[in-house]
């Protein structure tokens, strides 16, 4: 009985992170809340986990790019998009317009 | 879709393609000369499909979900890249390394982007599969390995 016990809070435990995660399946969140709110000393264990998660985030760099460098990448990426897209003209206007954009982006 | 209209639609995401490349690279040059090659593979595989797509720039929800397919779009071209770009430079990244984030910038580097992916970016495992293009089971053992690593080095800051 106590093993069996043991089993289901292992198996339980484990699905804390993908229920905080989301990625848990339908079925299985609701099957977790269940299972959580008829022991509510396990909600100990996922605020634990939650903190983790929490602390986790700060460690991940968050990179803030200066106005100099965003206005170079788009400026790049525009220019490789009028590059490397090639639109079939629709009629006369339209390959003027495309001409156009071409030479202005250059 | 016209270029200008495709433009118009990714070139917000600029800075965040940025935070992610430097995940990958913690330099400010080469990050931002990932973005501009991710962007360019991108293009080059998938330009077709851009120009034959239609669009209704009235429709907001459309819009909202094209840029997102774009961004994952560009995001799996950058970690291609990157990640073969990060082994490279694996001996100059230890001096590159920004202060404070030394643990993080010990994993392995798709360990890293992935991470980022989750937790910072908040996509959800199957985004991430299709990004970092890994099946599922090995994108759950980066998560976890990477997860399991931060914390103990975490825990060993906190009680050393």
């Amino acid at each position: 009985m106590i093993l069996e016990k043991n089993n289901d809070y292992l198996s339980y435990e484990k699905k804390i992170i993908p229920y905080l995660d989301g990625s848990l399946s339908k079925e299985d969140t609701s099957e977790f809340e269940a299972f959580v709110l008829t022991h509510p000393e396990f909600e100990e264990k996922i605020k634990t986990r939650q903190l983790e998660i929490q602390n986790l985030k700060q460690m991940i760099p968050v990179a803030l790019i200066s106005q100099e460098a965003l206005e170079s990448i788009q400026s790049e990426m525009r220019t490789s998009v009028f590059n490397l897209l090639k639109e079939d003209p629709k009629g006369l206007f339209d390959n003027f317009r495309i001409r156009w954009e071409e030479w202005r982006n250059r | 879709m016209k270029r200008k209209d495709f433009y118009q639609l990714v070139s917000p995401l600029s800075e965040k393609l940025y935070r992610y490349a430097y995940t990958l690279i913690p330099d400010d040059l080469q990050a931002e000369q990932l973005v501009v090659d991710g962007f360019n593979a991108y293009l080059l595989r998938e330009r077709k499909k851009i120009l034959n797509k239609e669009i209704n720039l009235e429709d907001k929800k459309e819009i909202t979900l094209l840029r997102r397919s774009y961004f994952k779009g560009i995001l799996r071209n950058i970690c291609d890249i990157g990640v073969r770009r990060s082994i490279h430079f694996l001996e100059q990244m230890k001096d590159m390394r920004p202060e404070g984030y030394n643990p993080f910038y010990s994993l392995d580097p798709k360990v890293r982007f992935t991470i980022s992916l989750r937790y910072d970016a908040q996509f959800t495992v199957e985004e991430i599969e299709e990004i970092v293009q890994l099946p599922r089971y090995e994108v759950i053992e980066k998560l976890h390995n990477g997860r399991f690593l931060l914390v103990n080095d975490m825990n060993k800051g906190l009680n050393p």
